[in-house]
């Protein structure tokens, strides 16, 4: 490490990377455009000017980004000469940058934005037209550019040529002529494209999927974990209003994601909008399955438990550790093996991050001693059982619910965010969603990943952890006063 | 017109001094032949080039020598390395390595190998303006001829030095006469120059150990082998040694590329070189090196070419790319189009650049329209000195602001009799001046 | 389609010149642009990208960067006409409309007979012989209005 001093304060600075990263590490706000710290720095938007000075001459405004750290360099980022020169360079770049921002995606968090405020040169003195280019371009399903809010960064066309490793956009033209553009228009494709959004600076890369959903400033966002593999990426859940998730967004995390998701797990948001979900429980009075209460449904999960013997116990991948325990508690009370359905490789395995293992505890779970089990082999255990409970987010879904729901033979409880249908469905237990917990879970290599609340529970819902605690004690008072 | 001391371009006069036959019979790669056979090491021709004052004839000026100094030391670097020859002359007003290039391809070549041979490169890339077919015909077979003779490849003339040369075209774009935007250009990418640390020497093309020079400055090397460094200090001035070539275009009435040494006052080369202005008009102004030198007034006529003369008046010597202006120019009009050339040839990397040039020449056009507001001409000077000095990762932004400041300063009336008629006072009433800007 | 065959040997050859076959990029395109129609087809991109061993955005990329790679086809002559301040001081503008006046075809445009296409361009260096313009590939300089009749007259 090297010793530099920002701002004054001497502080240790890492020489393999570039001073703007010191700042940031330390507190000092400069401002970037082109830079981004997961992609090669390029120097060119000239917007992170800081004053530097080194040795006996006098300090020079360089740009952060390029410029390495060296022993002993004075460093200013909140000096009159940087701020006048960062000042100058925002005018320039907001000289064609339409005025979009009422109707802008991006706006409240765009960098343009935020530094043309915090710079203070509120008026532009440009009486010349603005550049007129295409305002919506399709890029793919998921990518929509607005040509005339680009400001030539290239983090886009550097992200696709250095991290899913596909090259599939250009700076096309040159100078004030230059736009960003696929071959021929291509529509993008890839795993990878929802990253575009969250490294464009600006509103020229926006999701179609989050078009016109909500002004960012009203998304309350929560930090979590993604559940859509194994790699488990670090994310933040964006609630609008305490109701609707409208994005997951990629949070730094070194040791699994760096800044990037895939677009698998990014669209899996919308799931967790769906409204048929079981509130807050439903038990079967005579042919037909009632709402009720919790404590109605666990009393008769425990009567049905009690009257036949031999329970299947199968929990959902999705199922955190410390619903894992609660879950191997009833197991152990209930004298059945904890397993966990365990679906095929999903095929969307790539190199980057998607593990293509759709089990974002498995690893968790098997620590805690859970068996793995075919889907095949979870029916086949269901079928031939006189009563099964499953219990977790999905755990229906994946063991087939239509093929659950032609059972007959057999009881099932089910601890699930959706009803089971069918003459099997004894009862059935509401659970949160993984957007409504507080949990772990157990990435691919060992990291632990965590899950918030991002947005209150429905009424009357109790966590997992609860549910299956209570049908634990249920099953030990009313099967001790039965025997 | 007095009679100076020439080396340039004598051998270019002659008849068919692009065969090998000819060049060869003039004295073309003696001076490599003196190197490879009297074991002259690289370290020596370093010497000699440093000692001749020797300075870079791309615009910049910097001592050849000391840039061949800074190759890093072969014995403790052993990576490949490369010379790359800077013939993308492109700037408005630069026409001179051109005529090098035609007339005298054995003469450039013969300089390229001294100075591949200086910084111990295995191969040399020159890199021709794409539109300059005739130049890159010529040069191309003046190497395939140096090949047969055993001057390019292996073990040339029987000795260790074993050089490769190639030819390499552009493609139209200016800044690749940058010369880290020449490197990603030869590369194969967009021409956009990189920023540095790290330069060439240390990081050049392919990521290797490179030299990038001009036509001209390599032409001289030969000949400061042969006659050596004091002979060369006795031509020019004391800062700018040597001859030079003066390319003059514009209101002249011998435009041309000359052979001068520096110090050469401008008036002679005008009056006496020049056969004086065309059409016996008035002396307005001119550029003294091309389009990124500031306009001079007629005033500053007496000004020698050479380096440090022309820096104290606030130009620049640039290439020596004298373009001359008479009495009728509208210098509004001549730095619309040079705002133009900028415009068109940013690489659009920099936001300062990109935007700055393309702004500069919408206000240029206004003004020359009738269309421009007082406040235009100091939105100029300050959007100039927001895209310079330095604040770009080339100098090409710096280039557009150079020439802009210095039209304001020295013609700012010019541009307020614009503003205050409506109109550009140069034409006549009712006159249009037919406009293709934008049109790209 | 691919490259043709002859293409292909010389840029074969041309690989042995670069320590990385990317270099070989903008002679190829410069080649096929005048063996395959005078211009960079979408096709000629591909097919370069593949010999190359890149994306073909990536030779889009740098194919559009360079303002004599033509990404539209020309008609059968192509007319380009220096007009920075050197040319525009010996009278380029006249010369310019002249030269639309003779070939029917606007500046960036191709006559409507398909014969023309006329480009302005800054700068070629011939700064010394301003006004002049490169038709096909070859340079007319000193040019004054007779010998543009002349050369233009004279194109088949």
């Amino acid at each position: 490490m090297t010793k530099i001093t920002i701002n004054g304060r001497v502080v240790e600075a890492d020489p393999k990377k570039p001073l703007i990263q010191a700042c940031h590490e330390n507190g000092a706000d400069v401002p970037m455009y082109c830079y981004h710290p997961g992609l090669t720095p390029v120097g060119s938007c000239r917007i992170c000017q800081v004053e530097v000075q080194q040795g006996t001459a006098p300090g020079r405004v360089v740009v952060a980004c390029r410029t390495p750290v060296v022993e002993g360099m004075v460093v200013d980022t909140e000096s009159p000469k940087a701020h006048e020169v960062r000042r100058e360079c925002l005018e320039f770049l907001l000289k064609n940058h339409p005025l979009d921002c009422p109707i802008c995606d991006k706006a409240g968090e765009c960098d343009l934005q935020d530094y043309a405020f915090a710079e203070g040169q509120g008026e532009g003195r440009s009486n010349e037209p603005r550049r007129k280019l295409d305002k919506r371009k399709s890029l793919g399903d998921v990518i929509v550019l607005d040509e005339e809010r680009c400001i030539l960064c290239s983090r886009c066309v550097r992200f696709m040529e250095e991290i899913p490793k596909t090259p599939q956009l250009a700076v096309a033209d040159l100078g004030s002529r230059s736009v960003i553009a696929t071959f021929m228009d291509r529509p993008l494709s890839g795993n990878y494209q929802g990253n575009l959004a969250d490294v464009c600076p600006v509103g020229a890369l926006t999701l179609k999927q989050f078009r016109f959903q909500a002004r960012v400033w009203n998304l309350k966002k929560t930090l979590s974990t993604c559940g859509e593999c194994s790699r488990g990426c670090a994310i933040t859940v964006e609630v609008l209003r305490g109701k609707d998730v409208k994005r997951f967004r990629p949070r730094y995390e070194p040791a699994v994601n760096q800044w990037w998701m895939c677009d698998t797990g990014r669209f899996s948001s919308e799931r967790h909008n769906a409204i048929e979900r079981v509130v807050p429980a439903a038990r079967r009075v005579e042919d037909l399955l009632r709402i009720c209460s919790v404590d109605e449904a666990l009393a008769q999960a425990a009567e049905t438990l009690l009257a036949h013997s031999g329970a299947v116990c199968l929990a959902s991948p999705f199922m955190t550790v410390e619903e894992g325990k609660a879950f191997g508690a009833l197991c152990k009370s209930l004298g059945a093996t904890p397993a966990f359905v365990s679906p095929p490789p999903s095929g969307l395995q790539d190199s980057l991050l998607n593990t293509g293992d759709p089990c974002p505890n498995r690893r968790g779970l098997a620590e805690l001693g859970f068996e793995a089990v075919s889907v095949a082999d979870a029916r086949a255990r269901i079928a031939g059982a006189s009563v099964s409970v499953l219990a977790g987010e999905r755990v229906i879904e994946l063991c087939d619910r239509a093929m659950l729901a032609t059972m007959t033979a057999t009881r099932i409880v089910t601890f699930d965010t959706h009803a089971l249908e069918g003459a099997a469905a004894m009862v059935c237990v509401g659970i949160p969603e993984q957007v409504e917990k507080i949990g772990h879970w157990v990435n691919v290599d060992g990291h632990v990943g965590k899950l918030s609340m991002a947005r209150p529970v429905p009424l009357g819902i109790e966590p997992l952890t609860r549910t299956l605690a209570s049908l634990t004690s249920l099953l030990a008072t009313s099967g001790a006063s039965s025997r | 017109m007095s009679q100076y001391p020439t080396y340039l371009l004598d051998r270019a006069k002659l008849p068919d001094a692009h065969t090998f036959a000819v060049a060869t019979k003039h004295g073309a790669y003696e001076a490599l032949r003196k190197v490879l056979k009297e074991g002259i090491t690289p370290a020596q021709i370093i010497q000699v080039v440093k000692d001749s004052g020797l300075r870079g004839r791309g615009g910049a000026g910097f001592p050849t020598g000391m840039k061949w100094g800074f190759m890093p030391d072969p014995a403790k670097d052993t990576r490949p390395r490369y010379l790359a020859l800077n013939a993308d002359e492109s700037e408005p007003g630069t026409c001179k390595d051109r005529v090098l290039m035609e007339m005298d391809p054995h003469g450039f070549l013969e300089g390229c190998l001294v100075a591949a041979y200086a910084i111990r490169a295995q191969a040399i890339y020159i890199y021709v303006r794409g539109e300059y077919r005739a130049p890159y015909n010529r040069v191309a077979a003046a190497v395939e001829d140096a090949r047969k003779a055993g001057l390019v490849g292996k073990k040339i003339l029987g000795s260790d030095f074993s050089c490769e040369v190639w030819m390499h075209k552009g493609a139209g774009a200016y800044i690749c006469g940058e010369e880290t935007g020449l490197m990603e250009s030869l590369e194969g990418k967009r021409g956009h120059p990189r920023p540095k640390p790290p330069f060439p020497a240390m990081f050049g093309l392919w990521g290797q150990p490179t030299t990038v020079n001009n036509v001209e400055t390599v032409f001289n090397a030969p000949f400061i082998v042969l006659r050596g460094a004091e002979w060369f200090k006795s031509m020019g001035t004391k800062t700018s040694t040597g001859n030079l070539l003066v390319g003059v275009s514009g209101h002249v009435n011998r435009p041309g590329v000359y052979e001068l040494p520096f110090g050469v006052t401008c008036r002679e080369i005008l009056d006496d070189v020049c056969g004086g202005m065309w059409k016996h008009k008035k002396l307005k102004g001119f550029l003294p090196g091309g389009s990124s030198t500031g306009v001079l007034p007629a005033s500053f006529i007496d000004t020698p070419m050479e380096h440090d003369a022309i820096k104290a008046t606030g130009s620049m010597l640039g290439t020596a790319a004298m373009i001359v202006m008479d009495e009728d120019t509208c210098m509004v009009r001549a730095h619309e189009i040079i705002a133009r050339f900028y415009e068109h040839e940013s690489c659009g990397q920099c936001s300062q650049c990109r935007e700055g040039t393309q702004w500069l020449h919408q206000i240029f056009h206004r003004i020359e329209i009738g269309q421009g507001k007082r406040e235009d001409i100091d939105m100029l000077v300050t959007l100039s000195r927001g895209m310079a000095p330095g604040k770009t990762i080339c100098a090409l932004s710096d280039a557009a602001a150079i020439p802009t400041l210095a039209a304001v300063a020295h013609y700012r009336g010019e541009f307020e009799d614009h503003v205050a008629k409506g109109c550009c006072p140069f034409l006549p009433a009712g006159v249009k001046r037919p406009s293709f800007a934008g049109a790209h | 389609m691919a490259l043709p065959a002859r293409l292909v040997a010389e840029f074969n050859e041309l690989l042995t010149h670069y320590p990385h076959k990317q270099a070989a990029l903008i002679p190829a395109l410069h080649r096929c642009q005048e063996e395959l129609g005078g211009w960079i087809s979408p096709q000629t991109m591909e097919d370069c990208a593949a010999f190359l061993g890149l994306e073909p955005v990536e030779v889009y990329g740098v194919a559009s960067f360079y303002p004599m790679f033509r990404m539209r086809p020309p008609g059968k002559h192509v007319v380009s006409v220096c007009h920075n301040i050197s040319c525009a001081l010996r009278g380029a503008d006249d010369l310019l409309a002249q030269v639309c006046e003779i070939t029917g075809a606007q500046p960036h445009h191709t006559s409507a007979d398909g014969r023309f296409t006329v480009a302005t361009v800054e700068c070629q260096g011939a700064c010394a012989n301003a006004p002049m313009f490169d038709l096909d590939g070859v340079y007319h300089e000193d040019l004054t209005p007779e010998k543009v009749v002349k050369i233009l007259g004279s194109v088949k």
